[in-house]
């Protein structure tokens, strides 16, 4: 299951702290909601509620940052990128090498840049 | 001899300037992730799933080298992504070189015939290829995910050495694994002329996309006691004996989750190279700001239960080995005997 597209409700049975961890855990880019109505969208990679003012850090869309919010500035986090970990599993891999027969060409996997 | 006298010498005599100092928790091998590029996407790896913007960002060298500094290990472990798609890799194994850095270039090899062949790297003691292999050429294709891997990988192991190149292998061994078949690769590997062979068993942690291959402790101490129990004379391990004993289930260790620190893109990973819980802007906070009585067996956290792999607990066996007259004794005896 993935969380990809999902624009949470914040309330009772969700609280930002738990949509900040869920965020942290995802492998795709989000998009950070600011109390002031602007928007970041991109990696969040580290959150840190353990100190007085907790943060989050995240590398925007282009790659620049390492960028630092506030917890107390965000309303919310939409996971509007791409999941990479999803689809990618052992399973798959099996399944499309038998699809291809005995002898596949080529495998799954990354090209080199 | 699988291991240089002088780096066993650097290890032996850090670790005992460590103990005089009283320092109880200290890094050994720093695990430096220039980049998370890769190519290619093996099913149990889970430390390349990004998106394209990260994938495209690396570390300077000077920012590598500041990594190396802050935690002052004699041990330099390079892995990724893949390290020969970072196109400082040449600078930053002769800085690491110069440093007197014992380097491990942890590599699928795809890529290193071409590097040796531009002469991007020179033969030293301090330099390690440190080739990924899980197994012989199905096994190895069917876990990276590739057909014809194994057969480049071969190909560049035999150039590396012919040039004079210190090399390993590191295997790591997923559930369903054939004991048989790995002693035949044992035998193979050693056949191509590597110097020693590295062995962990593979860990499921969240962010890995194949849950259900791997291992858990009890069939791991089965697996390796059917794999080690007899091992061949002229099969060499590039690793601690006591590592391999506890593999087997004959010693109880605890994790040392600081033992193979891990700096890469974010920061300095807590609490160890596998678990991302987050990172530190420094190692000393890294060190002075985890949660370390968290993780660990004795922690009681789930995530922890079942692990064996290499970078918790072979720091424990190195501390082990040249911390206590017994645990040298133990791998002295093991080391002259071949036998585990």
């Amino acid at each position: 299951m993935t969380l990809e597209g999902w624009v949470p409700e914040l309330g009772e049975g969700l609280t930002l702290s738990q949509v900040i961890e869920l965020a942290f855990d995802y492998r795709g880019n989000t998009t950070v909601v600011k109390v002031d109505g602007t928007e970041v969208e991109g990696y969040l990679f580290n959150r840190n509620c353990e100190v007085p003012e907790p943060f989050i850090q995240m590398f925007d869309q282009n790659g620049n940052g390492p960028f630092r919010i506030p917890y107390a500035e965000i309303r919310n986090i939409q996971f509007s990128g791409k999941d990479m970990a999803a689809g990618r599993s052992w399973e798959a891999w099996v399944e499309r090498k038998q699809r291809e027969g005995a002898q596949p060409a080529t495998g799954h996997g990354k090209e080199e840049e | 001899m699988s291991v240089p006298i002088s780096q066993m010498w650097a290890v032996a005599s850090y670790v005992m300037r460590q103990k005089l100092r009283g320092r109880k928790r200290y890094p050994l091998v720093l695990m430096l992730e220039p980049l998370f590029r890769c190519n290619l996407a093996c099913a149990g790896c889970g430390k390349i799933q990004y998106p394209a913007q990260i994938l495209r960002k690396q570390l300077t060298v000077e920012a590598c080298l500041k990594a190396v500094e802050e935690c002052g290990v004699p041990i330099v472990s390079i892995p990724g992504g893949e390290p020969l798609m970072y196109p400082q890799i040449g600078e930053l194994v002769d800085a690491l070189v110069a440093r007197r850095k014992y380097v491990y270039l942890c590599t699928n090899a795809l890529l290193l015939k071409e590097k040796l062949e531009q002469g991007v790297f020179r033969p030293s003691r301090y330099l390690t290829f440190s080739i990924h292999m899980d197994g012989l050429r199905e096994e190895h294709d069917e876990a990276v995910c590739r057909d014809g891997v194994y057969e480049k990988a071969v190909e560049a192991i035999q150039e590396a050495l012919r040039r004079g190149f210190r090399v390993t292998t590191n295997t790591t061994l997923f559930d369903g694994v054939n004991p048989l078949r790995m002693r035949e690769f044992f035998d193979e590997m050693m056949q191509l002329g590597v110097e020693g062979m590295m062995l962990s068993p593979g860990y499921s942690y969240s962010k890995a996309p194949d849950q259900e291959h791997f291992l858990r402790r009890t069939k791991t101490h089965a697996l390796f006691s059917q794999l080690l129990s007899n091992p061949k004379r002229h099969w060499i391990f590039n690793q601690s004996p006591l590592f391999l004993q506890f593999l087997m289930g004959k010693h109880d260790y605890e994790c040392t989750p600081w033992g193979n620190p891990t700096f890469n893109l974010f920061g300095w990973q807590r609490p160890c190279y596998l678990l991302q819980e987050g990172y530190a802007e420094s190692f000393q906070k890294l060190m002075e700001t985890t949660r370390w009585e968290n993780y660990g067996r004795k922690s009681g956290n789930d995530q922890c239960r079942d692990c064996m792999v290499h970078c918790g607990y072979e720091p424990t066996a190195v501390d082990q080995t040249f911390g206590s007259w017994k645990g040298f004794r133990g791998a002295l005896v093991a080391t002259i005997t071949g036998r585990l």
